[in-house]
């Protein structure tokens, strides 16, 4: 392969295009490199409409052909709305005077989509740890030591799911001599449990943070700076979502893992104090109605968990731009610290608000028209997984539905009177709003983006029993709430720490390791001591005949000398005759 | 005006959430709708018409247990807190 040729796959790839603005980024005044964010997401995502749907980048290593771009039905949505939350991002956190932060808020994205775009596991395993290794920069972006610690957690997590990706390859390739990224699914012919698909599984299970695999995202997103936050909130789990999609669609494991996924985040939700955190938890939900519309792998399921990734993904940003809007005002995201803000922010309570109907699924919002299809889609596999999504949708109204805007902007006054939004804030979130209503009253251009057109040309969204039943869930569970709110039986917010599965390696996990380091420490200095005090008893002897005191340190008379080599000579003259 | 008003500017100021009129009207909406809802549901043709389970025809059974699932996660879920509950500065002091 010649050079250019070499040189067009890489600037062919939307990835490196916004790759190399985010390297641009560092070595720019701040308000330049916001336009040239914006200039690199707008040539990306020109290039990837000029490509449109096929294979490109082709190259040959060792004898093994490698397809850096694919762009297909199924990679093509994602990458799209990838485009649309970078720009928000860009926006949102329009002359962000941190480079470092800047340069993370493109390079990130783009190894994301990069992951998206890859045809191979080669390709998509270098994207993957990009995107560990460019994300780290926003956690740890406030700089201070609870965040470098915290990022530390989350790399060698990230990492972790690397290296699994990295050994799940090389043993699906020593398998079956592939490196084509497609449908692995977990299990053989016979209903066997592949080892190289296990070890790929559970590295896209730790990016999408699977039960008891999740708390890395609690741990390290609401520490990262305001924008910061929301720009991870988007990506990683997104793109191991697409994964699953891509390889393991079909998986009844992935309906079980998602149905835990989408319960036991609410329950964590309702007690957190911290509402960016409560997001997070949110998150975890979200992804698990995704997960497990992957999991039931029909047409109709896989188009909901796709278009439900592509709408929660701007809705579930435009939450975080709105409690991170309070937060830039007042300085705090907690429920306790927060309140009574509707006064003042009343452009980011309704932004808010959209955001919250639309993730609570209302009918003429962006998450009504494509959850259905997941929720029937169980209904279709198991009753109790069907009531589990139906549970679980009254949870997301609770804590991201509810609990979000009612916190931040109403329950008790906090006395805090802060300024509307500033501008880049208020531009971000209206566009994401308006987003989020458009998908939701018009979800034709997003019916149209969606992997099997078949399957959703027969799809109707806004028929009356839909509408009935989705109305009774949410509107009854709001009543519960009222009723709750009125009879004092609402539990008020505490400021506290709730422990989840990262405890175990922040408190055992750590005091373990540092016994360890000192248990090594002692047995070193001890067998260190016995050897350096046989070394020390050998050198003093060394020296006690050797030293200037010592035997052989004597002068030596030259008769004795002349003795010895008559006694040698005597010696080699008796050996030559015996010889 | 005291001083410690003064310093809470117009803290106190009742907003329009706090308006008890509002408040009713919003309670009332609320329950108009969800009495309206509960009613459509009765109305056969507007079921689904490929079911997947029987409870689904019963009358406002999403409305039941839409208010029943959020009744239980508040009520239960707070009782988490027992469990996993500690002061804000727990992480702080261990690391």
């Amino acid at each position: 392969m010649s050079a250019s040729n070499l040189l067009s796959v890489f600037l062919d790839n939307p990835a490196v295009i916004l790759t190399v603005g985010a390297l641009m980024c560092i070595a720019t005044p701040r308000h330049l490199a916001g336009v040239i964010m914006l200039a690199a997401t707008a040539i990306s995502a020109a290039k990837l409409h000029a490509l449109g749907l096929g294979d490109y980048g082709g190259i040959v290593l060792f004898g093994e052909e490698i397809i850096t771009i694919r762009i297909d039905r199924l990679s093509r949505i994602f990458a799209v709305v990838f485009h649309i939350a970078i720009a928000l991002n860009v926006i949102y956190a329009w002359g962000q005077k941190d480079r470092a932060q800047n340069f993370a808020t493109l390079a990130y994205p783009a190894a994301a989509l990069g992951g998206v775009l890859a045809g191979d596991f080669l390709t998509l395993f270098i994207w993957w740890e990009m995107a560990a290794i460019t994300s780290v920069f926003l956690v740890w972006a406030p700089g201070t030591r609870a965040t470098y610690v915290s990022g530390m957690r989350y790399l060698a997590i990230q990492v972790l799911s690397g290296v699994m990706l990295l050994g799940g390859i090389a043993l699906f390739y020593h398998e079956t001599g592939s490196l084509a990224f497609d449908a692995i699914g977990l299990r053989d012919g016979n209903g066997v449990i592949k080892f190289s698909a296990l070890v790929i599984f559970i590295a896209f299970g730790i990016k999408s943070a699977f039960p008891l695999l999740h708390n890395w995202v609690q741990d390290a997103y609401p520490k990262s700076t305001i924008s910061g936050t929301i720009i991870l909130s988007v990506f990683t789990t997104k793109l191991a979502v697409y994964a699953l999609a891509r390889g393991f669609a079909g998986t009844t494991e992935l309906i079980y893992i998602g149905a835990v996924m989408t319960i036991f985040p609410i329950f964590f939700a309702l007690i957190e104090n911290d509402l960016r955190k409560v997001l997070t938890y949110s998150i975890n939900n979200q992804v698990g109605f995704m997960v497990v519309g992957i999991g039931i792998g029909t047409a109709a399921s896989l188009n909901g968990a796709v278009g439900y990734a592509f709408s929660n993904i701007i809705f579930e940003s435009l939450l975080f731009m709105a409690v991170g809007a309070a937060m830039f005002r007042t300085g705090t995201s907690k429920a306790t610290e927060l309140g009574g803000l509707y006064r003042t922010m009343p452009l980011t309570l309704t932004c808010c608000i959209i955001g919250a109907l639309s993730i609570s699924a209302f009918p003429g919002f962006a998450g009504f028209v494509t959850k259905g299809l997941i929720v029937d889609g169980a209904g279709g596999f198991s009753f109790v997984i069907w009531l589990t999504l139906l549970f679980a949708s009254a949870g997301v109204l609770e804590h991201a539905g509810i609990k979000i805007p009612y916190f931040t902007f109403f329950a008790h006054d906090s006395g805090k009177r802060p300024k509307e939004a500033p501008i880049p804030m208020l531009i971000a979130m209206g566009v994401a709003a308006v987003l989020s209503v458009g998908i939701g009253v018009y979800p034709e251009p997003l019916y149209a983006l969606l992997p099997d057109q078949e399957q959703i040309a027969g799809y109707h969204p806004y028929s009356a029993y839909h509408i009935i039943e989705q109305l009774q869930l949410l509107l009854w569970a709001i009543l519960a709430f009222a009723v709750l709110i009125l009879i004092k039986w609402y539990p008020a917010e505490v400021p506290s720490t709730n422990l989840d599965t990262d405890w175990f390696y922040r408190v055992p996990g750590r005091a373990l390791i540092t016994w360890a380091a000192s248990a090594a420490r002692a047995t070193w200095n001890a067998l260190w001591g016995i050897f350096s005090g046989r070394v020390n008893v050998l050198m003093a002897r060394i020296y006690a005949v050797h030293g200037p005191e010592g035997q052989l340190a004597r002068n030596w008379p030259i008769g004795f000398m002349a003795l010895w080599t008559a006694v040698l000579l005597g010696l080699v003259l008796v050996l030559s005759f015996l010889a | 005006m005291s001083d410690h008003d003064k310093n809470q500017g117009n803290a106190s100021e009742k907003g329009w959430a706090d308006n008890p009129l509002f408040i009713r009207a919003f309670l009332g909406l609320l329950i108009l709708s969800c009495i309206g809802v509960a009613a459509a549901s009765l109305n056969a043709a507007w079921h689904n018409p490929h079911p997947h389970f029987e409870i689904e025809a019963f009358p406002a059974f999403f409305a039941i247990y839409g208010f029943l699932a959020f009744a239980f996660i508040v009520l239960a879920g707070q009782h988490l807190r027992k469990l996993v509950g500690r002061k804000e500065e727990y992480y702080d002091e261990r690391e």
